[in-house]
């Protein structure tokens, strides 16, 4: 079978150097890093490719609906102060993929550094059970306090999220990210136990959507918790503690989690992760 | 010369942008109306400098009006009057010209000059600037510029009135946040 | 080993008889024979009518496979049936025959899910290893993926199958259901050149049908294209009218247009799930089974999808996809195999049966 090669950029990215560097390759979206409008600026660059298999008016208005939903939603969460990459540029009708044909249709965004927390979790879980045997009681607490921390600024990131009336639609562990401060220094090298220190930033909004009702956020979270459950089964526990930071987050949180119950009870439908 | 020319290879796009900012103009009247003429040779963005916050604002909407002319989809007669659309977070191209275009009371003019054809080159158009524009020519930076915009007159022609406006200090959340904003409204327009 | 398989849980009474040689030489399909109610124009299959079709036909098919598979008796090894999902009296019918069987002949019993017989049907004719399965019929739309043991399903619909949606645009339109709904509304479709707008409800894995029914059967009202009569025209039509149809794009929808829009947008749906499920499993198979799979265009999408993700599209024509008797062979047959027996006193059917439900022993 012929190895999958991703389909023509859109212009005006097909005469960008150096080209794109295509990161993601998801069903819906593929994700490049390049430049942004200044040169010295990185950005990350979402493209929504044509989806040959449908019929050329319905892939243009699903395409469109999409890629403006997400860009909307990001607009929307910029001017509201929350952190999630800023929206650069934007071409919903895409142009000059192969033969100059409809391409895909392009979204720019903020590029964000730092890792996603999903690998901030496992580093710590790596080097917990690394170094198990050498820590005295202080020291796990310590250690415990610090994830607990971040799980905490987690849930208060998802707050201000659903504060400003937008629900994520797919919040796992890698789609936060935590963006060192500025100041900060050094790397992570493994020897000792990841920074917790940062910003946590929210990104991929390719299913978001506007909305302010309990039930949304309530799905929204619990298909989170069972992200955590099943990617990090150390601090499954700990779910209760981001569930403190999202309580203290904002005014209608209290009636979000109330719904959380119901739904946790009601298990959307049987489980099919894994 | 108009020594601050400056020719701006933007990212991603074929063609050269020529850029340049003007303090203390005595003649925005007169250029207004050679604008208005139509005339080639003062197609034009002029651009009133106070509704511009920062370089990343302006490259925006010059990116984004190349892009659409690229694409044959310009709303506005040519790309320099769509840069100048570009600008505006509506649709109204009337509206956009009354807020961001050139006034004839106009002091502080950034005016934008894109190479679509090869006989517009740095020197034609420094030296039609040159004979063209009353004014100071200074550096386009961000740091010029927020002595020159009008943050509260931009923030309520983009509807962001609800925002904290800039202060002086080094990394500012609120002036990136304010530009962000700024930004994904022009990324959005006509979505 | 020799199974009979008894499948009944919709319209379609089906027997087959499977043989798995000793030898260990590939399954050989020795009877699949099949007998369908059809319904008058306009009408669904209820299923008190249905259940008695089922009554009157299962010993004749039962006798008429053996006689075809030339096997007796006493070379049969089990009796597989169709415990659920499906419509409880069409299933009730038949286990009660695949009973009344096992005693006559002293074979034992098998239970197996209907969709389950799909999957390993689907696999062993198209020979795809471990794809990433859309079962559309219906009643069931599914997109599944094996993972240790089970069929587990990745999305599914939140609302009716796909299958159902289209066979209830057949009644408005009062299209014929001889041989099946969904096949004359590929036909119709095919002629049909305008795209009209419908919803299009996709949330991750699962997807909705009910208000593309809803909006689509609006659609004929206003434009006054459901019922009898229109139907007729249909049958009336010439090839010169199909040409003016040519030209007359942008115009008021036809008939035709509206069967083409539908399969347009809800096989768009499914595509574009199943493509999620595969970018989710890491799978480059796809394969299609049910009924639904048997539509020519809907297996034209899955495999340009499938080619742009370097993989492709397995499916079965309408003897396997369409529902059978030999696919409850296969699955019962696999199921016998590893010791699995359904007692004669737990040998019940059930409307509901998840396909995650069955523990998959047969695979690693």
């Amino acid at each position: 079978m012929e190895e999958y090669k991703p389909p023509a950029l859109p212009s005006p990215f097909n005469n960008t150097t150096p080209p794109p560097t295509l990161l993601i390759q998801g069903a819906e979206a593929h994700l490049y890093k390049t430049t942004s409008l200044n040169p010295s600026i990185p950005a990350a660059l979402k493209i929504r490719p044509s989806k040959p298999y449908r019929h050329p008016i319905l892939d243009r208005r699903l395409t469109r609906q999409r890629i403006t939903s997400e860009a909307r939603c990001l607009a929307k969460l910029v001017r509201e102060g929350v952190s999630v990459p800023a929206l650069l540029a934007l071409d919903w009708e895409g142009h000059g993929g192969e033969e100059g044909g409809w391409g895909g249709a392009w979204l720019m965004m903020e590029w964000i550094d730092g890792p996603v927390i999903r690998v901030v979790l496992e580093q710590w879980e790596a080097w917990m059970k690394q170094n198990a045997g050498s820590l005295d009681q202080s020291q796990v607490e310590n250690e415990e306090a610090r994830v607990r921390g971040l799980l905490r600024k987690m849930g208060a990131a998802i707050g201000v999220l659903h504060k400003a009336g937008v629900v994520h639609g797919d919040l796992t562990t890698s789609n936060l990210m935590l963006r060192p401060f500025a100041n900060a220094s050094g790397t992570v090298d493994g020897t000792r136990s990841p920074s917790m220190e940062g910003d946590v930033v929210l990104i991929d909004f390719g299913l978001a959507s506007q909305s302010n009702q309990d039930e949304d956020r309530a799905v929204d979270l619990y298909v989170l918790e069972r992200a955590i459950g099943s990617t990090h089964p150390r601090s499954e526990p700990m779910f209760e503690e981001m569930i403190m930071g999202y309580r203290d987050s904002y005014k209608g949180a209290p009636s979000a989690l109330k719904r959380l119950e119901d739904v946790r009870l009601r298990g959307r439908k049987r489980s099919m992760l894994g | 010369m108009a020594p601050s020319l400056e020719t701006i290879s933007l990212p991603h796009l074929p063609l050269p942008v020529h850029v340049v900012l003007y303090r203390n103009v005595q003649n925005a009247a007169s250029l207004k109306g050679r604008l208005l003429t139509g005339q080639s040779e003062f197609e034009y963005a002029f651009i009133d400098a106070s509704m511009v916050l920062s370089r990343a604002h302006a490259t925006a909407a010059v990116f984004r009006a190349v892009n659409d002319y690229m694409h044959d989809r310009l709303k506005s007669h040519n790309v320099h009057s769509e840069i100048v659309f570009s600008l505006n977070p509506t649709n109204n191209i009337t509206e956009s010209f009354r807020r961001f275009g050139i006034s004839d009371s106009t002091k502080d003019l950034l005016v934008i000059k894109v190479s679509v054809s090869p006989e517009i080159t740095y020197e034609s158009v420094a030296a039609h600037l040159d004979s063209s524009v009353e004014g100071t020519p200074v550096p386009f930076d961000d740091q010029t510029l927020s002595e020159i915009s009008d943050v509260n007159k931009i923030k309520k022609a983009y509807k962001l009135a609800a925002l904290p406006s800039p202060t002086a200090k080094e990394n500012d959340e609120a002036k990136q946040r304010l530009e962000n904003s700024l930004l994904s409204a022009i990324a959005l327009r006509g979505s | 080993m020799i199974a009979i398989g008894m499948e009944g849980s919709a319209n379609k009474l089906g027997i087959g008889i499977m043989l798995h040689p000793k030898d260990g030489s590939p399954p050989q399909v020795l009877a699949n024979i099949r007998h369908t109610y059809v319904s008058p124009p306009g009408e669904g299959f209820l299923p008190k009518d249905t259940a008695r079709h089922h009554r009157q036909w299962v010993v004749k098919l039962v006798k008429q496979a053996l006689q075809e598979a030339k096997v007796s008796v006493d070379d049969v090894d089990c009796i597989c049936f169709t415990k659920g999902p499906g419509m409880g009296a069409p299933l009730q019918s038949v286990v009660v025959a695949a009973r009344m069987l096992s005693l006559l002949w002293g074979k034992e019993l098998v239970g197996v899910n209907h969709c389950v017989g799909h999957i390993e049907m689907g696999r062993l004719i198209t020979g795809a290893t471990n794809p990433v399965v859309l079962y559309v019929s219906g009643g069931n739309t599914q997109v599944i993926a094996y993972s240790s043991q089970r069929y587990r399903i990745f999305g599914e619909t939140l609302d009716m199958a796909v299958g159902n949606c289209l066979d209830r645009f057949a009644r408005t339109l009062h299209i014929s259901n001889d041989p099946a709904p969904g096949y004359n509304i590929e036909q119709l479709a095919k002629q049909g050149k305008q795209l009209v707008d419908l919803p299009y409800v996709v949330k991750g894995m699962d997807c909705s049908f009910s208000g593309i029914l809803a909006a689509i059967d609006g659609l004929a009202k206003q434009w006054g294209l459901g019922g009898e009569e229109k139907a007729q025209e249909d049958e009336q039509k010439t090839i010169e009218s199909t040409i003016a149809t040519d030209e007359s794009l942008e115009s008021t929808p036809t008939r035709a247009d509206l069967c083409f829009s539908l399969q347009e947008t809800v096989f768009s749906m499914l595509v574009e799930i199943t493509e999620r499920a595969m970018a989710h499993v890491g799978s480059k198979q796809v394969l299609i089974v049910g009924g639904v799979g048997s539509n020519e265009r809907l297996q034209e999408m899955m495999g340009i999808m499938a080619r742009d993700r370097g993989g492709s599209v397995y499916a079965t024509d309408e003897r396997f996809c369409i529902d059978n008797g030999i696919m409850i062979a296969q699955a019962g047959i696999l199921a016998y195999g590893t010791g699995f027996r359904t007692p004669l006193k737990e040998s019940t059917c059930t409307q509901r049966f998840r396909t995650d439900e069955v523990f998959v022993k047969w695979r690693d």
